[in-house]
């Protein structure tokens, strides 16, 4: 299965650069093969990793994915998933999500949202990088050998805190990475990459938690997105919902619990739901069906697809809403799209696919795997990116306006949302009173016009001005969003040509410091790394153990113990010695007990006779070599 | 690079960053190949290699849109040095940045009175207008006052006479974009003949027509929102 590659002109082969889609129900990885992009997947042949983190106790461990989405069912309370939902977000921001989802957030979440897991608090990009870990796991499996650079993608109307956020994660999880990309972008790489004629293609995105439009125009490899847009709080979760909510009287009243107080049952119906939906993107009815625990009670209830259709019509409409706003802002009527290319778990449902339809006026493209296609144009990028084509060039825009703080609390523009990326500004800032030394500017995001209907971004302080009367100096601001629609801004001092220095206090996410100490943390606590040490740890005490058991057996005084407790200690190291060689740490501390109990009574009869009370709770191992 | 400064007016002399050949302001050094950082002296019409001209085919400049963005974009920096990293972020969003205003028939003229020293143009109505927007405004507060009271037959009478007067606000706005579309042409005349003491009328007269053409899209958008 593992593919190695030679490098036939000598020239040292360039690293693996992947491409993953770190979804909000499912993530995948995808590398480009000699034939075209391939999504990498397991045993079983599954390319999707569920994205549910699940925090197991008694091992100290985590999983991630398919066996964490199982636990779910069983112990909701450990378990995170949905977690793109909350990235590069505060607690205000996500109560309507919050109501979405079991689990709660921790006090103190204004900048970055902690969610507790197995008596630790986590950050979504933490959270988050877990996923990526098992995914960067997986490739590295694949290739046999370390991958540590990716592509991944994100909603196209991701803000900037939200793409920072999944950069973060990247490189909380030891990946660099070397380009966040679009979906909607990514997509249409995957469909356009065969084609050779020009055309202007419209991917609708409906995935697991957001909706994007993106319309592009595809011309002699260049894919250059003339406008975008989306609702980063719109997909199949706010669907299941729909359904759950349809049922949860019945279903609390069927079981006399209450869903919000038992998270077990909410996950059972929540389950059951998404089931029904599946079933009715393939047939006109489905029956969602729930069980009591011991099998006595059940929940049954028909639905056919009209009622579906009825319960999620403002969903559906709200998506074009997004779509009517890009073909406005790119000047193109929907007779002028050539081909709708549709991504996204949601775009299975029947009545998505109707909508599209109706809007653009023709059938839309369904011949590409939704799940799949987001993760496949992100190997194409990775590719391009590796330096392995020059063919393809993605030319995408910022979704949104960057505008500065001015008097009054008004936004002025100074980037408009759907420009092309790498985008720059740049403004002229001077003092307001003698001798002032420090400027503030309040950056932030958004279409509307004023400061508190746009999202802030950052609050920038240009600092160590040297004392002049107000109004001289002369300091230029750049605003500079690179490719990856993140935001950097760097400012010089006219006067003398210096580079001005920029304290930098972002609104949401993490700072850097916050990342260096997580990522220390996450070395502790990957599950890779915490089982070694525990294997590690574990032999390292068994070693010491056996090592003064049987210094304690050479030198102790005749007669101390009989023959028979002789015996029994030297067969416990023997036990311990043939266990210790292999990888159960477990096992290995289980043995470890069974000699430290045997040697402990030789250990104390060696100690003089005042210390044998006060080390009786301590191990022999301590004894022998204190 | 004598030949650069005489054509434009401006010395364009540059150091190249990576070699220290001395270039003028190419897009890549000449000497050892590498992608130059940005000069600040570059209008966009000169990063383009374009006069400074109002007719420009916008095909061809397409075209070289795309083809300097091959050479430009970060995409293909990925493993270069830092400071050509930073040359091809610089240059393309530069590049970005003057196609975004060139491509676009009303941003260039804009671009090119902010060039030649005029502020942005305030929204100005035009006289012959003066009545019709007074008249206009009172069908605003008319159809707004109507719809808070739930008067539908109000409503529909004060939409119509709206929906007349957008018509005729559309037209208006062709006159003004035919006006501009002369004034443009005298504009690459006075270049092309270096009738420099033209330039002065024909830019007056430009920025006055983008501010009539600003308020009056300024009052389409408020009818469009009550309609």
């Amino acid at each position: 299965m593992a593919v190695i590659e030679l490098s036939l002109s000598g020239q040292p082969k360039s690293p693996r650069v992947v491409g993953i889609d770190l979804g909000t129900t499912n993530s995948l990885v995808a590398y480009m093969s000699d034939t075209g992009p391939e999504v990498i997947r397991d045993e079983d042949g599954n390319g999707l990793v569920p994205s549910v983190v699940y925090y197991e106790n008694e091992n100290d461990q985590l999983l991630v994915g398919e066996a964490a989405r199982e636990a779910l069912i069983f112990e909701p309370r450990k378990a995170i998933y949905s977690v793109k939902r909350f990235m590069g977000k505060g607690s205000a921001d996500v109560q309507e999500d919050l109501s979405l989802v079991p689990f709660k957030i921790v006090p103190d979440s204004e900048h970055v949202i902690g969610f507790e897991m197995g008596h630790r608090v986590f950050t979504p990009p933490e959270i988050s990088a877990f996923i990526l870990r098992e995914l960067k796991k997986r490739a590295s499996r694949f290739f046999a050998e370390e991958v540590f650079q990716a592509v991944i993608t994100v909603p196209a109307y991701f803000n900037d805190a939200q793409r920072q956020a999944t950069k973060d994660a990247g490189h909380l999880a030891g990946l660099d990475v070397l380009r966040i990309v679009n979906e909607p972008t990514a997509a249409s790489l995957a469909y356009g990459i065969d084609k050779s004629n020009d055309a202007v293609v419209a991917v609708y995105d409906f995935g697991g938690g957001t909706f994007d439009i993106s319309i592009l125009k595809l011309r002699d490899g260049i894919f250059e997105v003339l406008a975008t847009n989306g609702d980063t709080h719109l997909g199949g979760d706010d669907i299941d919902n729909r359904l759950i909510t349809m049922i949860v009287d019945d279903v609390e009243r069927c079981f006399n619990r209450s869903l919000s107080e038992s998270p077990e049952m909410f996950q059972r119906t929540r389950k059951a739901a998404i089931q029904a939906k599946h079933q009715l993107s393939k047939d006109d009815h489905a029956i969602i069906e729930i069980k009591s625990d011991d099998q006595h009670k059940e929940y049954r209830r028909e639905i056919t697809r009209d009622e579906f259709n009825n319960l999620i019509a403002d969903i559906v409409e709200r998506t074009l809403v997004p779509c009517k706003q890009a073909l406005k802002d790119s000047d193109l009527a929907p007779e002028q799209i050539d081909e709708v290319v549709m991504v996204g778990g949601s775009t299975r449902i029947p009545l998505v696919r109707n909508k599209v339809k109706e809007l653009f006026k023709r059938e839309p493209h369904l011949e590409m795997n939704p799940d799949e296609v987001v993760a496949l144009g992100a190997a194409i990028q990775a590719d391009v990116l590796a330096g392995g084509r020059r063919d393809l060039l993605l030319l995408d825009v910022t979704p949104l306006s960057l505008g500065i703080e001015t008097m009054g609390g008004v936004v002025a523009k100074i980037i408009n949302r759907n420009s092309t990326i790498p985008a720059s500004a740049a403004e002229m800032f001077t003092t307001w009173v003698d001798n002032q030394t420090g400027i503030d500017i309040h950056v932030l995001q958004g279409e509307r016009e004023l400061v508190d209907d746009c999202r802030s971004l950052a609050k920038f302080t240009l600092k160590g001005i040297p004392p002049q009367p107000a109004g001289l100096p002369r300091i230029e601001v750049r605003f500079l969003i690179d490719a990856n629609g993140i935001l950097t801004v760097s400012a010089r001092d006219l006067r003398t040509n210096q580079e001005q220095s920029i304290e930098v206090k972002p609104s949401y996410g993490l700072t850097d410091d916050q990342i260096e100490k997580m990522l220390l943390d996450s070395f502790e606590f990957a599950e890779e790394d915490v089982l070694k040490r525990q294997l590690i740890e574990a032999r390292n005490e068994a070693e010491t153990v056996m090592r003064a058991a049987e210094k304690a057996l050479g030198e102790h005084p005749r007669g101390l113990i009989d023959e028979n407790e002789q015996l029994e200690i030297r067969r416990a190291i023997d036990d311990l010695r043939q266990t210790v060689g292999t990888d159960a740490s477990q096992l290995i501390r289980e043995k470890t007990t069974v000699l430290d109990e045997k040697a402990r009574h030789l250990a104390e009869l060696i100690m003089d006779g005042a210390l044998v009370a006060a080390l009786k709770n301590r191990k022999a191992s301590e004894v022998a070599e204190g | 690079m004598a030949d650069a400064a005489v054509n434009t007016g401006r010395d364009l002399s540059c150091i190249c960053a990576h070699c220290g050949a001395a270039i003028s302001a190419a897009h890549f050094c000449p000497e050892c190949g590498k992608i130059q950082m940005l000069g600040p002296e570059v209008d966009h019409f000169q990063f383009f290699d374009l006069p400074r001209k109002l007719n420009v085919d916008e095909q061809a400049l397409e075209i070289r849109f795309y083809s300097l963005s091959r050479e430009f974009h970060p995409d293909y920096f990925m493993s270069a040095t830092e400071l050509e990293k930073r040359a091809s972020i610089e240059r393309s969003s530069r590049l970005n940045d003057a196609y975004r205003t060139l491509r676009d028939r009303i941003v260039r003229i804009t671009y090119l009175l902010s060039l030649e020293g005029y502020k942005e143009s305030e929204k100005k109505a035009p006289s012959d207008l003066l009545e019709e927007v007074f008249e206009l405004n009172m069908a605003i507060e008319e159809i707004k006052a109507a719809k808070r009271l739930g008067d539908a037959d109000e409503v529909t009478e004060a939409r119509l006479s709206l929906e007349t007067a957008l018509d005729n606000l559309q037209h208006k706005l062709g006159e003004i974009d035919g006006k501009l579309a002369q004034a443009s042409q005298s504009w690459d005349d006075a270049v092309d003949q270096s009738a420099d003491q033209d330039r002065k009328t024909i830019l007056d007269r430009m920025s006055e027509l983008l501010s009539h053409r600003s308020y009056i899209r300024h009052l389409v958008k408020a009818i469009q929102e009550e309609l």
